[in-house]
């Protein structure tokens, strides 16, 4: 398995709502197999197809045993975790 | 149209639907049907309009009705009991909501005084005021505002953050019995349809955040891994702790647009004894609660209806999950409401009966007129096939005949479709004699029979008019005051009765009062002084009543607010009579009077007598003839110079030479050697029309003459027969009247010369 030397970084766009669940998909799997730090800072609206999304991304890099984070969550992302109950990607969320 | 204007459209199409339902719901109460079916169904009513108004931020509308389901939600409850008074008080907040409604579809406003009057009228009903303290000081909860997202699609910009503002602190719903903390589970699994219809698993659970404290767990079990996922499925589901105190069924609310499109089950953790034991018999027969709820909702819109509906049975329907603290069993329930436990398939029963389509009015008409011309023309081909010699044996004629019978069951056909009840007219009039009642300060009471009468739509249309001038009449000038009444030994309480009924091929229907009754000396001596009839005129009893119905007679000495339009009853008349209907009255001092108008079920086919007037055809309208006879030269008698009457039957009948009245001769038909149509005009008056032949019977279509030629005196319509000749259709009413008011002119002359 390859493992590029520098981790992608991915820009979350500021609406992830359901219209933005198959862009986000596709952009991640162009993504596979390399260590991937998730930029959240844009979200101001993050919905549960994203969320599925984003879960289920988060899940395929622990299987490929591949780093994953989510860094600079905005409040609004952490909130919209924390209400969906999203425990299994809170260990991924890093601060700053 | 954009598609949120159409849907915008569709909204306030149905809010009248529900304005309607509301209306008559609270009648319903009001005569004391309070069982909780008629309470839902008003509920409901405003609980949909209040939706949908969210949905397009229609705020002026969600604030009243928030503050008025909120009461209907305690009647539902028990807390409030349905009295008089509170259905009264929630009478005049249905037109406060409909002007509401009206406002926001047409622009404008409603008297912010008024709405607030009422708002706060409604909330003064609401339990023993506000007493209860709002027990967590927590005021971002917001309990009673929760905002219901019908439709918000998750990019429009309204967000989440989409609140009301309050009016007064009393709006809030207060639960009077404190708060009782509890803890439900909510289990939600969401399906594919509930993101492809625009909705938002995020929302539906900050809503319940709104109702209490909520733990979220997710379940991430049916995940995929990404190569796999299908970025527009639904994969995940929920488990959610809810500490609220709140009732199970403003849980499940939040839930009702979502109905169908997730599988939910709510629990209790602890089941408080208040609620019904449930039987495990029921279990077994789950149809029998399908078939009620189907039945019951046929005519409800399927989706809030469901939940509700689900609720009002949920103490006869099996609750697996209320059965015992027991853990929860998920049930998939199509209505969201778990604690019923039936019916999966209740919201698509529901659609499947009564399906109804809109239709644009154009259509139909275009196709009444196409149908029109086919009536026409099969006349024609059949005058054709029979002016050709063949045999009415022959196979020819015979498919004509049954052409004939298609074509006359293809226009019932299509006339049913315009046909509608006269309900929609009538369910006007309770808002307005309200009003009136409350205007005059007298007591009213509106009795309506006969609503689901059906009749065609553009006269329904042109109805609401005269009998709103009717009803305001009967109010104003018929029913005496409350203390007067009690003086004639009346109660104090007027009875205004409107019905509709179908009477031989037209709609009848009467307006009456247990009024004063016409005050005829009154009325005679206005008549005089407005120079309307002579001073020592010799009138009957019938003619004085009639007098209100010349132009220019206005019995209101100071002109009231509510008759004194400018519209008097000559105006009514006359558009009855552009109906091709009748208006009639009868009064009796001291018990009442009673308008009766009668008008045809369609404006579009008459079934009439053709007749031949000095080689012109004309279309007599059978419903107006009695019948048809040849006059014997003993029973004819001439009165005057030019006019006759004729014995029939020991009754002496003004006798009318229609040809002289419209012109067509100046030399009168020899009575002996035409036909006399005994006919019954206006008020039951008889006269007999003389004619030259009958050639026979036949339904005719309807052609406008004042749209296509002008109005003619004596003349109602036009017609093409079935040789595609134009025969005019003969106004029987005018034609007798013309020849009374001839002979009122000659005998004026003759009293001049005298």
């Amino acid at each position: 398995m390859t493992e590029p030397a520098s981790a992608s970084r991915l820009q979350l766009i500021e609406n992830l709502d359901l219209k933005a669940a198959g862009p986000l998909r596709s952009e991640l799997l162009s993504l596979r197999h390399t260590p991937l730090d998730i930029d959240a800072s844009n979200v101001q609206r993050l919905g549960g197809l994203c969320l599925q999304v984003l879960m289920s991304a988060q899940a395929t890099w622990a299987a490929d045993t591949i780093p994953f984070a989510i860094s600079s969550p905005s409040p609004a992302f952490q909130e919209a975790l924390s209400l969906f109950g999203a425990e299994d990607l809170q260990p991924f969320v890093q601060q700053g | 149209m954009d598609p949120l204007e159409a849907i915008k459209v569709t909204f306030f199409q149905e809010c009248e639907e529900q304005l309607s339902e509301l209306e008559s719901g609270l009648l319903a109460m009001e005569q004391g049907e309070t069982d909780s079916e008629t309470v839902n169904a008003v509920f409901r009513a405003v609980h949909s309009i209040k939706g949908g108004a969210g949905a397009f931020s229609l705020e002026p509308l969600v604030r009243f009705a928030h503050v008025f389901e909120t009461t209907l939600d305690d009647v539902r409850a028990g807390k409030l009991a349905p009295d008089n008074n509170v259905v009264k008080v929630m009478l005049r907040a249905a037109d406060v909501l409909a002007d509401h409604v009206r406002a926001a579809r047409d622009g404008g406003v409603v008297e912010e005084a008024r709405s607030q009057e009422l708002a706060s009228a409604l909330e003064a009903l609401n339990g023993e005021a506000p007493l209860a303290p709002i027990a967590s000081e927590d005021f971002d909860d917001m309990p009673g505002l929760e905002f219901t997202p019908l439709t918000v699609s998750d990019d429009d910009g309204i967000g989440d953050d989409f609140g009301f503002t309050p009016l007064a602190a009393g709006i809030i719903e207060l639960e009077p019995e404190g708060p009782a903390l509890r803890r439900w589970t909510v289990h939600l699994r969401p399906k594919n349809a509930l993101y492809a219809k625009a909705n938002e698993t995020g929302l539906l659970l900050r809503e319940l955040k709104r109702l209490g404290d909520i733990q979220v767990s997710i379940d991430p079990a049916d995940l995929p891994g990404l190569a796999e996922l299908e970025p527009e499925h639904a994969y995940l589901s929920w488990t959610i702790v809810l500490t609220t105190d709140r009732s199970q069924s403003d849980i499940q609310e939040v839930f009702e647009f979502v109905d169908g499109d997730c599988d939910l089950t709510i629990t209790a953790d602890d089941v408080p004894s208040s609620l019904p034991a449930m039987g495990e018999a029921s279990i077994d027969e789950p149809f029998d609660v399908m078939a009620l709820i189907q039945q019951a909702q046929a005519d409800v819109q399927a989706a809030p209806a469901a939940a509700i509906m689900a609720e009002i049975l949920a103490p006869a329907a099996p609750a697996p999950v209320f059965a015992a603290s027991a853990p929860s069993i998920p049930v998939p329930v199509a209505a969201t409401a778990a604690a019923a436990g039936v019916a999966p398939d209740a919201a698509h029963g529901a659609a499947a009966q009564q399906a109804t389509i809109r239709v644009d009015l154009d259509r139909v008409d275009r196709l009444i007129d196409l149908v029109g011309e086919l009536v026409i023309n099969q006349a024609m081909l059949a005058q054709r096939v029979t002016e050709s010699g063949v045999p009415r044996s022959s196979n020819i004629a015979m498919g004509l005949d049954d052409l004939e019978h298609l074509t006359r069951e293809i226009q019932d056909s299509v006339m049913a479709i315009r046909a509608q009840p006269v309900k929609s007219v009538f369910q006007r009039m309770p808002r307005l004699v309200r009003e009136v009642a409350a205007m005059t300060g007298k007591q009213v009471r509106l009795v309506t029979e006969g609503e689901g009468t059906e009749v065609d739509k553009t006269v329904i249309e042109r109805l609401t008019d005269p009998i709103t001038h009717m009803i305001r009449n009967a109010i104003d000038h018929g029913l005496e005051r409350p203390e007067v009444r009690v003086a004639a030994g009346k109660g104090p309480e007027g009875t205004v009765r409107l019905s509709a009924a179908h009477r031989s091929g037209r709609i009848v229907i009467e307006v009456s009062d247990d009024g004063k009754g016409i005050d005829r000396p009154r009325v005679r001596q206005i008549a005089i002084d407005k120079g309307l009839i002579e001073v020592d005129s010799n009138l009957s009893d019938e003619d004085v009543d009639n007098l209100i119905f010349m132009p220019g007679f206005s019995t209101a000495s100071s002109v009231s607010d509510i008759s004194g339009r400018g519209v008097g009853m000559d105006v009514v008349k006359r558009s009855i009579q552009g109906l091709g209907g009748r208006i009639a009255i009868t009064s009796r001092p001291g018990q009442g009077s009673t308008f009766t108008l009668s008008l045809p079920l369609t404006l579009a086919v008459l079934d009439g007598m053709v007749v031949s007037v000095c080689d012109h055809t004309l279309v007599a309208p059978l419903t107006a003839i009695i019948e048809s006879l040849q006059p014997k030269a003993q029973d004819v008698r001439a009165i005057g110079p030019d006019a006759y009457v004729i014995a029939i039957r020991d009754t002496y009948t003004p006798l009318i030479d229609v040809g002289a009245v419209l012109g067509y001769r100046t030399t009168p038909l020899d009575p002996t050697k035409g036909v006399a149509l005994l006919v019954e005009g206006e008020g039951g008056a008889r006269a007999a029309l003389m004619v030259d032949a009958i050639q026979g019977q036949r339904q005719v279509v309807i052609k406008s003459l004042e749209a296509n030629y002008r109005q003619v005196e004596g003349i109602a319509a036009a017609t093409i027969l079935g040789d595609g000749r134009v025969a005019l259709i003969l106004d029987v009413d005018n034609v007798v009247a013309a020849r009374r008011r001839e002979k009122a002119r000659s005998d004026a002359k003759l009293a001049a010369a005298g």
